[in-house]
């Protein structure tokens, strides 16, 4: 039937975009590149930027899963952020495990901690959602700037007095800055990896089933609740190891870096980063910790960046709501197709 | 087999189902009546999306009240919307994986979703986005996620919605093959008489979520009360 002969001829063209096992190579590798280039160029002022940038792209990689996949505004990722680096503090300064066990329990902390913050998204969506976990984000900066980060202290909270006050072991074996930022990458790729096997996988079929429709997703067999609340434990799970990997990054966290407004730019960020290609987290990191750098780098005002940010946003809200990873698929796609449509057509 | 005993279902002052008793045995069975007759809620009662105030559902001899709409899709039960819901941004082969997931078993997963898509014919879409799909296509897909997976109960809600003649065709006989080579029963909702007339040998009538008939699909389009009240002939 000549129908069927017409939906052979475009299926070629159509398979593009489509997301493959080979993009799970794509991002070991290019992500290798980079931590290469930027560890050999980087001076040790941009390398503790990028390597922050790093550190919150993680979350921004959970704001994909929850946002891009489910299709949900959940504002407060860097309040999961925030609990992830206290619960890695609190376990670090008080049982002094290798790192990595504080940082994994900041992770699995902050994935609980996740589903809690994720269970008005069982009943709410939309504009109140978005009210509702950005008053959670609120919650947490007003505890947090009440008890502070623990920094070596007694007592369930944590908190040391004047010269008590201690820094936390990064990783034994990332000494340096440049060695941490490595061990900063590697995790970073290992979450990419991680949030595009969801994405290509069982969870991210029923994620994108359940965006569709809820009722759509229940005619497939989905299960809403366990999918949904599996999207915010893996968000605040990776929120959870971004704070962890902050906290090595210098030792200590700033209780009044994690406000309510500092959840609202990840969000946006993530947005404009690109919540549907894996490096859009990546770019989203950037945007996040490096441009600002960037500015004062420049000797330009840091408020700028939040004008910046702002006209961003609108950007990507109206015009392309992929984000700059989105544009950049696109003009890859469009690079790779002229060149193959050239060659197909040289006799 | 589907039994509707004394089935009512209210909404706040409205009832679009009023105590409604029937049963449908043929492969491909009818659903037809003006708008607002309760065709789709008797579909969402069916699929679980709506709870009736009170009598009960069986399908094939079993009851279906308190199952979940999910348990009723692993029992078997798959449907189509009046308007199609094909993921834009899912391969087919994934818009159709997205339900073998949940019903199709770990061994066979790939076998039953490569059946699916050779039955509705297109296997050779299976690779492109739901965005790059026209309507036919995607209608065909809806047909592919409503035979993975060893289905008992199909319900369609007028699939072939916006199709051109020839198109609306080949899907007719799509639908007609599923009960023999699926065995699974179907139950079709369309507003299209001539639809229903050439695929159904049973049609039941809803009126203001009463049955007007039921029985052989030519004699109850033939029945004045029926033309009365669907076809507004006086």
């Amino acid at each position: 039937m000549s129908n069927i002969a017409e939906i052979a001829r475009s299926t070629t063209a159509a398979r593009r975009g489509a997301p493959s096992t080979a993009t799970l190579l794509q991002i070991p590798a290019v992500m290798i590149v980079l931590t290469v280039f930027v560890a050999v160029v980087a001076n040790s002022y941009w390398l503790v930027a990028i390597t922050s940038a790093f550190a919150v792209s993680l979350a921004a990689a959970g704001v994909a899963v929850v946002y891009g996949q489910l299709g949900l505004v959940s504002l407060c990722q860097y309040a999961l952020v925030g609990v992830g680096g206290w619960v890695t503090l609190r376990i670090g300064h008080a049982f002094h495990p290798p790192f990595e066990i504080s940082l994994l329990a900041g992770g699995l902390a902050s994935g609980l901690v996740g589903i809690v913050f994720g269970l008005p998204a069982l009943r709410l969506k939309g504009l109140y959602l978005a009210i509702v976990t950005l008053m959670l984000a609120g919650f947490f900066q007003v505890l947090v700037s009440a008890w502070g980060f623990p920094d070596g202290g007694d007592g369930v909270l944590g908190r040391a007095q004047g010269l008590g006050r201690k820094m936390l072991e990064g990783p034994a074996i990332s000494s340096t800055p440049t060695a941490y930022f490595v061990y900063v990458a590697a995790f970073a790729t290992a979450a990419f990896v991680l949030v595009q096997w969801h994405r290509m996988a069982k969870p991210g079929r029923a994620w994108a089933l359940i965006r569709k429709g809820e009722h759509v997703a229940l005619a497939a067999g989905v299960n809403l609740l366990r999918y949904k609340v599996w999207a915010f434990a893996l968000s605040g799970f990776l929120a959870g190891i971004s704070g962890a990997l902050l906290v090595g990054n210098v030792g200590q966290l700033d209780a009044r870096a994690f406000t309510a407004p500092d959840s609202l730019t990840l969000f946006a960020l993530s947005v404009v980063g690109g919540v549907f290609n894996w490096y859009g987290a990546l770019i989203a990191g950037l945007l996040l910790r490096a441009v600002p750098s960037l500015l004062t780098d420049l000797g330009v005002n840091g408020y700028v960046t939040l004008g910046i940010f702002g006209a961003a946003l609108f950007q990507a809200l109206s015009t392309a709501p992929a984000g700059i990873a989105g544009q950049i698929s696109g003009l890859i796609a469009r690079l790779l197709m002229g060149r193959r449509r050239g060659g197909g057509d040289a006799p | 087999m589907i039994a509707v005993e004394n089935l009512t279902v209210r909404f706040g002052g409205v009832m679009p189902i009023d105590d409604l008793t029937a049963t449908l045995t043929a492969p491909v069975a009818g659903l037809i009546g003006p708008n607002s007759a309760g065709k789709t809620t008797l579909l969402n009662v069916i699929s679980g999306f709506v709870s009736p105030e009170s009598g009960s559902v069986a399908v094939d001899g079993v009851r279906l009240d308190g199952q979940s709409p999910v348990s009723r899709v692993r029992a078997g039960l798959r449907r189509s919307f009046q308007t199609e819901q094909v993921v834009e941004d899912l391969t087919i082969y994934a818009n159709i994986a997205g339900i073998a997931d949940h019903v199709a078993s770990p061994g066979t997963f790939r076998r039953e979703i490569d059946a699916a898509l050779e039955f509705a014919g297109i296997g050779p879409l299976s690779g492109a986005l739901g965005r790059t799909l026209n309507l036919y296509q995607r209608r065909l897909a809806e047909i592919a996620k409503c035979v993975v997976g060893k289905p008992r109960l199909v319900l369609l809600d007028e699939p072939a919605a916006g199709l051109s003649d020839e198109e609306s065709a080949t899907l007719r006989t799509l639908v007609l093959r599923i009960p023999k080579e699926f065995g699974a029963q179907v139950l079709l909702i369309d507003h299209d008489v001539e639809l229903i007339r050439s695929m159904c040998t049973e049609t039941l009538v809803l009126d203001y979520g009463k049955m007007l008939a039921l029985g052989a699909t030519d004699d109850v389009l033939a029945r004045p009360d029926v033309r009365r009240a669907y076809l507004g002939e006086m």
